[in-house]
């Protein structure tokens, strides 16, 4: 008897190694752990592009950064380009120059007085220059500058210098200055003066001279215009164009005088406050606009603009500001954009004038009697008459934004009325950045409108029969060809609506009218002809491949069509050359004389087309799905109790997947609401707002693509292209989750059936 | 539904004639839809096939007024332009070359004024290195020995045996000038960055870059010898108004005779040009050489991305499926991630232009290459960037077809795995995850159409009109994540629109979008099988 094996299994044999356990758990956590990063990090996108555009939308910040003490009565505050040392002018000989971190002061001397006394000033920021006028009649300027100081390669200090420029005499004015303002254009200059006598003059500067030696500043022209203003002069302004002079007088009757090449001319005169009188008035940086300040602390900016496209360029009420308050006027403005610092008495705040918003608002601890801006925008001094001086810090890096600058309409410079414009960099410097988004929402919602309106037939019509009538194996290869069609490249399809479709529609319009009324009708006639038939004609075919059978004839109606569009152009779109008379048959002609709207080449037309190839397999797929996961039973129920093809699709198919079919439409719309290349490519790229079929449009994407890489980073430009972004992201994303739940409950309500 | 049969359609046509035209509109609808499919993939395939089919030159009589200009070249389009009283009037479009003497390479001519057209054997196409083709008549090769005549016999084996030649010497140059000069100056380049970073003393690096610049200059001057060698024979010809002309044989790329082939040997052209489109470099502001940079970007940057995107969408989606507990949670998180996919690709580009580009690659800057600001790195748009962009951008697509694999695996299958004592790591790794690769590489696929094929995003984040360099080179560190990289869909988009000929860029047009659709289409193509042979074999399997 063999031996009874020992009955003694290991107890650990069902365990599991310790190893595999580990490892388990380890893989756990990291598939956890990289999952859950995954989905927060691609959420982490949205968050991050919002980081971005929320500076956008927060107010100015001022703190106060220093207080100096000058000792003088400043009439002229001033500073350099880094506000780091204030100058103040007092009227007299010097010029005292007060370093804001050390408060140590300095003083330099006022050039070319000859021992007269000064009996006008005023200060022009851009230039940096104080223009005087002497009691023996004399008007001139002198150039306050400063220089960088550098120590170990990095920037240190500045150092003040004067330069002087040369004095003129007045000829037709004797006697004391009373009041000077100063416009430079380089090349072109004006001074508007009054004197003790009451007179008022306009002087006109330009720069003359040989090649060698450099240019020579001389007076060119010098107007004696007292005769054209009524009452007493108060305040007088020139402009920084140097063409450009407005004079107020005690009643509030502000008189405009232009000088162009026909001379000095008065060309307006309006009254602001309703005879009240003005506690200030001075032009904006590009010079187009005033702020004017009334008595009682009104204020309002007047701008040039035309009234009617061949009107003149005057003077009208764009804007309506806060009251600034009681108290001694203040203002400033900034040498870099439309923003200006005002107030009245204590409180003071900063405004923007193209949105027309206070940017911050707040109390200072001195009586202010001037202010000044730095040339960057990031600081502000002011100073009391006893000296005291304060410098403030601003922080506010996007003035121009907010959401009425986004999203409402604003009377911008040189416009006739508040209107939605998309501008964002222009030539100049002065240019004013019109950043309205509602031309590209527009854009984006028309091109999606036009595309969809060709799309939407094409791609519900083709579900239908796909889902209802086309058989399972041809089913098979004809799904497929459409989803491919979906993921054909943008780039592709752009560029044959830009080089090829554009340049061949632009002649054909009435062909493309003709084949859009004949194509449908074509087939609506074969199938009437169809169900005419003999039934055993009809019945020796089987269902299902009308499609194909449909595209000859639909082939012969486009053929028809594309032909007699020329002769339907001849009869209707006559275009007649309004100075001749003669008679041209050309649809690009005639459409812009007969409904007053333009005709571009890269069209609504051509773009519904091309973006059809991109929308149409989107809706086409999800729509067939919905139809086809019609329960069986329902159609089979109804065409047992004898319902015909088409009344099985239109009372039970339809309604049943309408869910589903609605939510194709919805992810068309999203599909083609972001589209870019196609939008780039084929639509013009002008941001006009206007449904024509014929003109072309900018869309959000396209000018994503567009303005993105050249908007330097952190500027309004950049944040509000990001805006853009958001509000291109929450269209699609809004809209695919209402599809996409609605496909859902679609899903669980076929389930139940 | 492989199950459907036949009675389950209404295929019948039945005897009721209600609501039948309307069927017959439906049918039409589907019979527009798959037109316009078809319709494209042909007018691209015949655009681009015949871009570069050789046409036959012809010579045209054209009426000027009084005198009568003769005109050399092929027509590219015949078009309908409308005069002035509105009438259509045909017009052709005739390609004649030599933009050096005309100013324009393309020409249009009323079809009214030709007098006489006429394709004379003697004319030849000349490809030159700079201002496009030439066409004209070859009259002599004249070299600093002698003149050879188009009279003598061998003339065009003459010809050939040069072309051939000088493509050696090109080559010989091309290598000197972007290999062993391109070595030395990224080392001239590196000396100066170690310099300021205080890494090697002075002297040391003032002797090593005397002594590099000095071998530069020898290269350099070698390169030059052999372009001066080819510049010393000239081939002269003539063109349509008699005028002759010489071209330096350095500029000759090919000499062809369109008049006297026959149809294999234009063929054999036709698939020459298309070579050479693959394999060039592009010349003349893109519209001469070839595309071949563009495709390499393309394909560089499209596996990177499926480097990213690979693992990180298997990973989400198995969490997804696998581990999250199935909720109101996970079904949100799920919905999302299928409506990433619908969000615009240029707001995936403006998110990497902010966050890779300027915050990332700015920050990679700052701490690796302080040496080399304010000159960014890696804080300026490259082809990492735009990869890891496309990453994200065709994560979601990854996602869902992973998940739907997961989901497709018969729960009996697992419990079996578990049953038989496998925990659930190992019912992944050797059940679920190889029963659902094949889904994975279609999503995988899909996620790679979708990447290759997308421009839009790319444009904020690295692709350029014009790269200099590849991504991958010989020299060290042979892989440069940070260079800007060129791109087919681009390349469209530039030469379409942003050519200062874009007349002459239109051929190229064609065949770069052809060759970027093929690229998609066999993709999804592949995608599709797969996809379809997966259903199959869980038909069969599922219980």
């Amino acid at each position: 008897m063999p031996p009874e094996p020992a009955n003694n299994p290991d107890p650990r044999r069902f365990d599991v190694s310790k190893a595999t356990l580990w490892f388990d758990r380890f893989m756990g956590w990291a598939i956890r752990f990289g999952g859950i990063g995954v989905i927060i990090a691609v959420f982490g996108i949205f968050w991050f592009i919002g980081k971005e555009v929320i500076p956008l939308f927060k107010p100015g910040a001022v703190v106060k950064a220093a207080s100096v003490t000058s000792g003088t009565t400043p009439v002229i505050l001033g500073v350099d380009e880094w506000g780091e040392m204030p100058f103040f002018y007092s009227g007299g000989n010097k010029v005292v120059f007060v370093d804001g971190e050390t408060g140590a002061r300095s003083e330099l001397e006022v050039p070319g007085l000859e021992g007269l006394e000064i009996t006008a000033s005023s200060y022009d920021p851009l230039q940096r220059r104080i223009a005087l006028g002497l009691e023996d009649g004399r008007v001139g300027s002198f150039i306050v500058g400063y220089e960088r100081l550098f120590e170990n390669g990095e920037a240190k200090g500045v150092k003040p210098f004067i330069t002087a420029e040369p004095w003129f005499e007045l000829k037709n004015a004797g006697g004391p200055v009373t009041a000077i303002s100063y416009g430079d254009a380089g090349s072109t200059r004006i001074m508007a003066v009054k004197t003790a006598e009451g007179k008022v003059e306009v002087i006109r500067l330009g720069l003359k001279g040989g090649l060698v030696g450099g240019k020579k500043l001389s007076v060119t022209a010098e107007v004696d215009i007292t005769p054209q203003i009524s009452g007493e002069v108060a305040l007088i302004r020139a402009s920084q164009n140097g063409q450009m002079v407005l004079v107020a007088d005690k009643t509030g009757k502000v008189s405009y005088f232009l000088a162009d090449t026909q001379g000095v001319t008065k060309r307006q005169e309006f009254t602001p406050f309703g005879g009240q009188g003005l506690a200030q008035m001075d032009f904006l940086f590009g010079g187009v606009s005033a702020i004017l300040t009334a008595e009682d602390g009104t204020q309002e900016q007047w701008s040039l603009f035309r009234k009617t496209e061949d009107a003149e360029r005057l003077f009208g009420m764009t804007k309506d500001f806060p009251d600034v308050g009681d108290g001694r006027v203040t203002f400033a403005k900034s040498q870099r954009n439309r923003t200006f610092l005002t107030g009245a008495g204590r409180g003071l705040s900063i405004r923007h004038s193209t949105s027309g918003v206070v940017r911050w608002e707040g109390t200072v601890d001195i009586d202010p009697a001037a202010a000044i801006l730095d040339a960057k925008g990031e600081s502000f001094w002011i100073a009391s008459e006893t000296g005291e001086a304060r410098k403030f810090e601003i922080k506010d890096h996007h003035p121009d934004a907010g959401v009425q600058a986004f999203f409402g309409k604003v009377w911008y410079e040189g416009g006739a009325g508040p209107v939605y414009q998309w501008q964002s960099t222009g030539g100049s410097d002065d240019f004013e950045a019109k950043l309205s988004l509602v031309p590209l929402i527009f854009g984006s919602l028309k091109g999606t409108a036009y595309a969809l309106l060709f799309a939407i037939p094409v791609a519900l019509l083709a579900a239908v029969f796909s889902a209802a009538f086309l058989p399972a194996d041809v089913k098979r290869i004809v799904k497929p060809t459409m989803e491919i069609m979906s993921s054909l490249p943008s780039v592709v399809l752009g560029f044959l609506a830009g080089l090829w479709l554009a340049p061949i529609l632009a002649d054909r319009v009435p062909s493309v009218l003709m084949l859009v009324i004949l194509v449908p009708l074509s087939a609506l006639l074969v199938g009437y002809v169809w169900c005419r038939m003999p039934l055993a004609f009809r019945n020796r075919f089987e269902g299902g491949n009308e499609w194909m059978i449909v595209i000859p004839f639909l082939a012969l109606a486009a053929w028809i069509g594309w032909s007699v569009g020329p002769l339907v152009e001849r009869m209707f779109f006559v275009y007649v050359e309004p100075g001749t008379g003669k008679t041209i048959a050309d649809f690009s002609l005639w459409w812009p004389q007969a409904t007053g709207t333009s005709f571009q080449q890269r069209n609504s037309l051509v773009l519904g087309f091309i973006m059809g190839f991109a929308v149409i397999p989107v809706i086409f797929t999800i729509a067939e799905d919905a139809l086809s996961n019609v329960p069986k039973n329902l159609t089979a129920a109804a065409a047992a109790l004898g319902a015909n093809r088409w009344q099985v699709v239109w009372t039970v198919m339809l309604p049943v997947a309408s869910s589903g079919i609605f939510s194709a439409l919805m992810i068309g719309f999203g599909r083609a609401v972001g589209e870019t290349m196609i939008m780039v490519m084929a639509t013009g790229n002008t941001p006009i707002m206007e449904w024509n079929l014929f003109s072309g449009m900018r869309t959000l994407s396209a000018n994503l693509a567009v303005e993105l890489p050249e908007a330097p980073v952190g500027s309004t430009h950049y944040r509000t292209l990001f805006l853009g972004a958001i509000v291109l992201f929450a269209m699609t994303f809004v809209l695919n989750t209402i599809a996409e739940i609605l496909r859902q409950r679609l899903r669980e309500k076929n389930k139940l059936v | 539904m492989p199950a459907e049969t036949e009675n389950e359609r209404f295929s019948t046509t039945g005897r009721s004639r209600k609501g039948e035209p309307l069927v017959w509109l439906t049918a039409a609808g589907l019979a527009i839809g798959v037109t316009m499919a078809l319709g494209l993939f042909l007018l691209i395939l015949v655009k681009g096939a015949a871009s570069f089919w050789p046409k036959r030159i012809e010579l045209f009589e054209v009426k000027r007024g009084e005198t009568v200009e003769m005109i050399a070249g092929y027509v590219t389009q015949t078009q309908e332009r409308k005069d002035a009283e509105g009438k259509l009037v045909e017009e052709l479009q005739i390609f004649r070359g030599n933009k050096d003497v005309n100013g324009e390479a393309f020409l249009y001519l009323d079809v009214r004024d030709i007098v006489s057209r006429s394709a004379p054997e003697k004319l030849l196409l000349f490809e030159r290195l700079t201002y496009g083709p030439a066409i004209g008549e070859a009259v002599a090769i004249e070299t600093k020995g002698g003149r050879t005549a188009v009279t003598d016999a061998d003339f065009m084996g003459k010809l050939g045996a040069l072309i051939s030649e000088n493509e050696k010497i090109r080559a010989k140059a091309l290598y000197i000038e972007s290999k062993q000069i391109g070595k030395l100056s990224a080392e001239i380049e590196e000396i100066g960055f170690d310099l300021k970073a205080g890494r090697i003393p002075a002297e040391n690096a003032a002797a090593r870059k005397a002594e590099l610049e000095k071998q530069f200059a020898k290269l350099k001057a070698e390169a030059d010898g052999l372009e001066d060698g080819m510049a010393a024979t000239n081939i002269i010809y003539k063109i349509a108004d008699g005028r002759e002309r010489p071209l330096p044989s350095g500029e000759l790329l090919s000499a062809y005779t369109p008049n006297t082939t026959g149809f294999f040997g234009r063929l054999g052209e036709a698939l020459r040009r298309a070579w050479h489109f693959l394999k060039e470099d592009p010349r003349e502001a893109n519209t001469e050489g070839g595309v071949f940079p563009a495709i390499f970007g393309t394909v560089v940057m499209t596996l990177v991305m499926s480097l990213f995107v690979t693992p990180f969408g298997v990973i989400a989606a198995i969490y997804l499926r696998e581990y999250a507990k199935q909720g109101l949670m996970v079904r949100i998180v799920r919905i999302c991630v299928n409506n990433l996919a619908g969000v615009p690709s240029i707001v995936f580009g403006v998110f990497g232009l902010a966050f890779f580009v300027y915050f990332v690659g700015a920050g990679i800057d700052q701490t690796f290459y302080p040496e080399k600001l304010p000159t960014p790195t890696f804080g300026t748009p490259g082809i990492l960037w735009a990869s890891l962009t496309l990453a994200l951008l065709t994560l979601p697509v990854v996602i869902v077809a992973t998940e739907e694999a997961l989901s497709a695996v018969p729960r009996g299958v697992r419990e079996a795995a578990l049953a038989c004592g496998a925990s659930k790591w190992q019912t992944i790794q050797r059940i679920v995850l190889p029963a659902s690769l094949p889904g994975i590489l279609t999503g995988v696929i899909l996620a790679m159409a979708r990447g290759a094929g997308e421009v839009a995003p790319l444009m904020l984040v690295g692709v350029v009109k014009l790269a200099p360099t590849l991504p991958i080179d010989g020299i060290a560190p042979f892989i440069h994540a940070e260079r800007k990289f060129m791109h087919l869909g681009f390349h469209i988009y530039d030469l379409g629109f942003q050519s200062p000929d874009a007349e002459a860029a239109k051929p190229f047009v064609y065949a770069t979008a052809l060759l970027l659709i093929l690229v998609v289409v066999s993709l999804n193509l592949t995608a599709i099988l797969i996809r379809n042979r997966l259903k199959k074999r869980f038909a069969v399997s599922s219980f």
